[in-house]
């Protein structure tokens, strides 16, 4: 009884109170409202929570039916669409006790009476729905029907009960030991986009969609516990049985995760990043991580520094960075406000952990967080603009890395051998560039690598090009323009591509399209060069009849540049010849071949394609110049290194002789 | 007071036979560039003319390596910055201690074994060398001795690998689950880096320990003329297990030397520049130095093993 009248004021002064409120101090309409209680039970590996849900249909279209996606379903069966294309994709998970399944079960659901509609128990309504591909045992996504339509601009409020058991770290969630990391839990509502619920199964290459609104979450369990989640902490209440109760609140933001340990070393920082503006970091870390402290948090200040000032100011009051169990296996993940970084317990200086993957994540929170991009369909949107965004950021705050192996598990670094920030992906992209285009649906690509190749690597690619093509000032506009139009909208590529072309003034899309819906390789190269005294004069020129030239000091010269690829760019090639004149030209690069006739007083030195080196997705950097004479020094400078490791080695296998 | 005199003598032996050093040295070189020379002509075929041989000669060009890896067949697949300078020994010992030398190409793997082969029948021709009233290094009777001695050392390699092959099976079946067990069950990274390590740092000793074993089943065979190589490893077996000080102690001396003189070619080399043809010059005479102290280092090992076990005998 108690129970119920609680629920009932909570709920009234959700509608009377928090919602009218919301609408004034959040930073967008807030579509999708989740207040839950929950408790975790540490003994049992579970979580029973109360859901109240607001949805507001915020499109013209009315609704009779509410989508949601259950993510924990994946891990209940070895059948379910996430782990089956997990297994195709070599990753076994058999052997799996009982215990370490995961689910979400909902176990009751009601509409809950309002202005707008009467209470109604959806139990019954409810039904497995597979919107991407037919498998009956995919529980991932349930759809509830209603008496009565959602109209445009109305308001249904939820009261869902459910209880989720918590998977062994299957991928991304799950507890380990006693490291809790508690993402995409609950029953999550779909997107009611233009008429139709997108709301896909949870596969294992794609992430999520969501719609923003506000999450106010009460969590109960050992008071030992240190937590972290999405959003400010309010506040902390000792039950005094052994359990406290955690309050998190956040508006503006499209999912709420969080995380548990008695181990977490916890600290906390007010950041000011811009003047006046400043956030609340916290650092959640692992006892054996505690010397890289000031890594994570320099990297996290990094990261919200850049990301202000190259895509908007960080517009939330806290950043929760994650420092992830050893096994937990959910480093390297982000959700608003709240990110897990990962690092090894040693790294030097000159090597990017935590650095990389901590200002990755954290970018997250711009490219998926702020610029809500749906991941199931266009995962280039988030993970190529936040590979782009983590790879500009962290050269500009620490330069070049070092290349760095790991002998015996210590990395060594090679100070001899920086990494350029333009072989950022490439590598990949080579290898994979014909597999995919990078607009597919994440679940929908040959395979894994393909996956990562075009929705991480290629797009960055693309951009880092872009960036080169249109000019750093021109571009840095038009991403912080496209990045600030879109903070709390779900963009599609067009989208881009409309901001794109205002600021380059023109139309892009023969740009953009070449690589978004393309899988053709861009390749660039000098063909030919050659430098050969001019022939001698013979005949009349200029009204003079010469017999026959005794000397000629000029040289006849000649450049081919080639396009190997069927990527069509204009690209400018520079000659230079051996008295120091230099040559550019340009080319549009339309026809296979370009050649390039000079009559100079010395010869050519040499010539290169793209020597700005604007077109960061040419696939062969190496056949984009050619030198009249090659560095002999070069190759023997390297075998006499490979000749002493190959020595040594033979020497020192001897070992094996007995 | 055993091991140092000991070590001196052989010291001495090593260095009246500096020459036999030197055979050693030009065959190892010989026999390395074999391989080097098709590896010269990829890099030189990648390199071209184009402007990457200037940057890999002034330093590494990144992006160029990237590229050569990506394309890379059988023995390139080799070339990395991670042989350079320090690198090139952490590599040779990872892969032995780690026995991830299994995944080298497989020419390398076949080229490594005909090496192995061959430094058995060379072992021959040292021993004999050692086997003189006054050491003095001749190739003919150098090749004689190796020659006399091959069949039996061959014998005694073979033995070994038996030896070898349960120690491996023995870390890999044994060992190697039960880290993985702990790993998967542990709280940090530290316990399964620790746990490799001292695997590593068990393969190390037992290999070494095989080696020097098998060191004294050599020597006698010529120094005895031991025919039963079964006979041979036995007596070496109880040999090294009735004085593991003074065996162990001569052997580590040895490998402390060996660390040491690696470890000034690691600092000497990287204050080398290597980006012109001067430099290139001095970093390749230093490298083949260095090549020619191990093998010096080597035969060390065989001549005061040599003369320890007179001693003792």
């Amino acid at each position: 009884m108690f129970k119920k009248y609680q629920a009932l004021s909570f709920i009234l002064a959700l509608l009377f109170f928090l919602l009218p409120a919301a609408s004034q101090e959040t930073f967008c309409k807030q579509i999708a409202n989740y207040t839950m209680d929950v408790t975790l039970d540490t003994e049992a590996k579970m979580i029973k929570a109360t859901e109240v849900l607001s949805w507001t249909n915020d499109t013209g279209y009315s609704t009779n039916e509410l989508w949601f996606h259950l993510y924990w379903n994946a891990f209940q069966n070895n059948m379910s669409t996430f782990l089956a294309e997990a297994e195709r994709r070599g990753r076994s998970v058999s052997g799996l006790k009982k215990d370490d399944w995961g689910y979400c079960r909902v176990e009751s659901i009601k509409v809950v009476a309002n202005p707008y509609f009467q209470e109604y128990d959806l139990m019954p309504f409810l039904e497995f729905r597979y919107p991407d591909v037919e498998n009956l045992y995919d529980q991932t996504v349930f759809s509830a029907r209603l008496p009565d339509a959602v109209g445009p601009g109305q308001t249904i409020l939820l009261r869902i009960e459910f209880e989720s058991k918590i998977p062994r770290p299957i991928s991304r969630t799950g507890v380990y030991k006693d490291y809790y990391f508690i993402a995409q839990w609950f029953p999550k509502i779909g997107v009611f986009q233009d008429g139709r619920w997108n709301c896909h199964q949870y596969h294992s290459a794609s992430e999520y969609f969501a719609d923003y609104g506000t999450y106010d979450v009460r969590i109960t369990l050992p008071s030992s516990f240190v937590v972290g989640a999405t959003g400010e902490h309010r506040e902390k209440i000792d039950n005094g049985d052994g359990t406290a109760t955690h309050h998190f609140y956040q508006h503006s933001v499209h999912e709420f995760a969080w995380t548990a340990s008695p181990r977490f070393l916890e600290y906390t920082e007010n950041y000011e990043f811009t003047p006046g503006k400043q956030t609340e970091i916290t650092l959640l870390l692992q006892p054996e991580h505690k010397r890289l402290k000031d890594r994570y948090l320099n990297a996290v200040k990094n990261a919200i520094k850049y990301s202000s000032l190259f895509y908007g100011d960080y517009p939330y009051s806290t950043a929760t960075c994650v420092d992830p169990a050893y096994n937990s296996r959910s480093g390297g993940m982000e959700y608003p406000t709240f990110f897990t970084g990962g690092a090894y317990f040693l790294t030097w200086k000159g090597i990017p952990s935590p650095e990389g993957v901590t200002i990755h994540e954290f970018g997250h929170g711009y490219f998926y967080g702020l610029v809500g991009t749906n991941e199931f369909e266009n995962a280039w949107m988030d993970e190529g603009f936040t590979s782009f965004l983590d790879t500009e950021i962290y050269y500009t705050a620490y330069g070049e890395p070092l290349y760095n192996r790991s002998f015996f598990g210590i990395p060594v670094t090679f100070k001899d051998v920086k990494i350029p920030i333009e072989s950022d992906g490439i590598s990949s992209h080579r290898q994979t560039y014909n597999m995919d285009v990078i607009q597919r649906f994440a679940w929908e690509f040959l395979e894994g690598g393909s996956y990562g190749a075009n929705s991480y690597s290629k797009a960055e690619l693309m951009l880092r090009t872009l960036k080169r093509f249109m000019g750093e000032d021109v571009f840095a506009r038009m991403i912080k323009t496209y990045s600030r139009r879109n903070w709390f909208k779900h963009p599609k590529p067009p989208d881009f591509f409309r901001v794109v072309s205002e600021f380059a003034g023109r139309d892009m899309s023969w740009f953009l399209d070449q690589f978004v819906y393309g899988s053709d390789k861009l390749d660039y190269a000098i063909g030919n060069i050659s430098s050969q005294k001019e022939k001698k004069r013979e005949g009349w020129f200029d009204g003079e009849y010469i017999k026959r030239e005794i000397e000629t000091n000029r040289y006849l010269s000649e450049v081919i540049v080639r396009r190997l690829g069927e990527v069509k760019l204009p690209v400018e090639v520079l000659i230079v010849f051996e008295d120091g004149n230099e040559v550019r030209e340009t080319w549009d690069g339309q026809y296979r071949w370009k050649r390039f006739v000079y009559q100079q007083p010395s010869r050519i030195q040499k010539a290169v394609v793209d020597p700005e080196f604007k077109l960061v997705l040419d696939i062969n950097r190496t056949n984009n110049s050619q030198m009249r004479k090659p560095n002999r020094l070069a190759p023997l400078k390297w075998i006499s290194n490979w000749l002493v490791w190959l020595q040594h080695a033979l020497e020192f296998f001897t070992i094996l002789g007995g | 007071m055993k091991i140092f005199i000991n070590f001196g003598k052989g010291f001495m032996t090593t260095g009246k036979t500096t020459k036999m050093v030197l055979f050693l040295f030009l065959i190892n070189l010989l026999f390395s560039l074999i391989l080097a020379i098709p590896m010269y002509n990829s890099l030189k075929n990648s390199l071209g003319t184009s402007e990457a041989g200037n940057r890999m000669a002034e330093s590494f060009d990144y992006i160029w390596w990237e590229e050569f890896r990506d394309e890379a067949q059988g023995l390139e697949t080799t070339f990395a910055p991670s042989i350079i300078g320090k690198g090139a020994i952490l590599t040779n010992l990872e892969s032995l201690f780690q026995m991830r030398f299994f995944s080298a190409p497989p020419l390398l793997i076949g080229f490594g074994l005909l090496y192995i082969i061959l430094h058995t029948f060379l072992a021959g021709g040292i021993l004999s060398t050692f086997n003189q009233d006054e050491p003095r290094f001749a190739v003919k009777a150098f090749l004689q001795g190796a020659g006399s001695h091959f069949l039996r050392f061959f014998a005694l390699m073979l033995f070994s690998w038996l030896f070898l092959f349960v120690i491996g099976a023995f870390l890999h079946d044994a060992l190697l689950p039960i880290i993985y067990d702990i790993s998967s069950d542990s709280y940090s990274e530290v316990i399964p880096f620790l746990l490799m390590l001292a695997l590593s740092a068990i393969t190390l000793f037992l290999l070494l320990f095989i080696q020097m074993v098998f060191d004294y089943a050599r020597i006698k065979v010529v120094l005895e003329d031991e025919n039963n190589i079964l006979k041979a490893t036995g007596k070496a077996f109880r040999f090294v297990f009735k004085r593991p000080f003074s065996t162990l102690g001569l052997f580590y001396l040895i490998f402390f030397l060996n660390i040491a003189v690696t470890v000034i070619y690691i600092l000497v080399k990287e204050i080398i520049p290597q980006s012109d043809v001067l430099t290139v010059l001095s970093a390749f005479f230093l490298q083949q130095l260095f090549i020619f102290a191990l093998i010096w280092i080597r035969c060390l090992l065989y001549a005061s093993q040599w003369e320890l076990y007179r001693y003792l005998k």
